[in-house]
């Protein structure tokens, strides 16, 4: 386990900009550059929704994009509900 | 075939408790329990219904005996007295009887010396309906005594909606029985959803169950149902306008607001959502019989505003 003592030096710090910087271009290329659309129906086996975070657990998921099909056994959505919509989704 | 012998059949068991026996208020949120009552209210109610059909084919057979002896005496009349073939006890008057017994008696031989009068059973003066409106949806109220951090509620239970800006309560939802629940900070709960009172009983136990799971020390104080809604069908069109014509202190009316009619009805106290095909929703009833009754109150009163183009 790496200490992370060193985060508050010059180049840790420039690092940690840039981080930052990431983190406003994913945002924005996902609300305002991206527009590829992805359909998807299954069982819903839970959610829950606190703080405006939702998340979700499917069961038996197809994702149908015009050009693939991906299948799962089982998906776990995390959706962010705020001004800049955005999600992200792990298998 | 001897008539009017009480057939004890084998489906009667004995000493399992056949009489109603009212709600236990029990503090436990032990949910085989409260299955275990429901199969047994169930059983009563299919016992009973059983007893009830045993009763009417006994009346059946009981008249159908008797039109059969009826018959047999008219030819007889003249013979001697002493038994045609298998048919005993044998009656002495010729008068056609028309039996069929009171309900609740089953009886037994018809004495031989006493005359034979009519007996009619009691026809009420206007005839029951023969629609029984259907529970689609029961509110009720918990208590469950403590209180309740409702951050923790949503983030481990499942299916658990919280949005503490828009509403201060949990919202949380089961598949069986397919109901809804909105859980308090102060511990009171509210189930909505279930179609029938036990139903209801049985998933507001299933909420506290999974409130205790999580750790509080959920107890289940003053189950009460607060409202149920029954709907069912007249089968005919209904004219609106007349009825609100003639039940104006009970009826308001208006179709450019909404398309039924909305009849306040003063005893039960029950709110009645009369349309014009004929469906009728009833609501604002504690107990079912208040539904049944309502319904029972209005048939005659729509049968006369039937549509008859």
């Amino acid at each position: 386990m790496a200490y992370q003592l060193y985060r508050n030096t010059a180049l840790g710090n420039s690092l940690q900009v840039i981080l930052l910087q990431f983190d406003k271009a994913m945002n924005s290329a996902l609300a305002q550059t991206v527009r590829n659309r992805v359909n998807f129906r299954s069982f819903l086996n839970t959610y829950r929704s606190c703080d405006y975070l939702w998340s979700f657990v499917l069961n038996g998921v197809e994702f149908r994009e015009v050009t693939e099909l991906n299948k799962a056994d089982e998906a776990k959505i995390v959706a962010c509900d705020d001004k800049n919509i955005g999600s992200n989704t792990t298998e | 075939m001897t008539p009017g012998i009480p057939i004890f059949s084998p489906m009667m068991p004995y000493g399992t408790g056949l009489t109603p026996q009212p709600i236990q208020n029990t503090n436990s949120l032990s949910i085989l329990e409260e299955q275990q009552r429901q199969q047994q209210q169930q059983q009563q109610q299919q016992q009973q219904q059983q007893q009830q059909q045993q009763q009417q084919q006994q009346q059946q057979a009981v008249a159908a005996a008797a039109v059969q002896q009826s018959t047999s005496q008219q030819a007889t009349s003249q013979q001697a007295t002493q038994g045609t073939s298998g048919q005993a006890p044998q009656l002495f008057h010729s008068q056609t009887l028309t039996t069929a017994p009171l309900p609740g008696t089953t009886p037994l031989y018809p004495s031989p010396m006493t005359p034979m009068t009519p007996i009619t059973p009691a026809t009420p003066a206007s005839e029951s309906s023969g629609i029984v409106p259907q529970l689609q949806n029961i509110v009720s109220t918990v208590n469950l005594g403590c209180k309740l951090d409702l951050k923790t509620i949503a983030l481990r239970a499942r299916n658990a909606e919280y949005n503490p800006k828009r509403f201060a309560a949990v919202i949380m939802r089961i598949r069986e029985p397919r109901t809804t629940a909105l859980i308090f900070s102060s511990g009171k709960m509210v189930c909505t959803g279930a179609k029938s009172e036990e139903q209801s009983r049985l998933a507001a136990r299933k909420y506290a169950r999974v409130v205790q799971k999580l750790g509080f020390p959920a107890k289940f104080l003053d189950f009460k149902i607060q409202n149920m809604v029954g709907s069912c069908d007249v089968k005919f069109p209904i004219r609106l306008e007349g009825l609100v014509l003639t039940h104006q202190q009970f009826s308001s009316y208006e179709p450019e607001l909404f398309p039924g009619l909305i009849y306040r009805m003063i005893k039960p106290r029950i709110v009645l959502l009369i349309f014009v095909s004929g469906k009728v929703v009833l609501t604002g009833a504690k107990v079912r019989a208040e539904i049944y009754e309502a319904f029972e109150n209005i048939y005659p009163i729509l049968k006369g505003f039937r549509k008859t183009t």
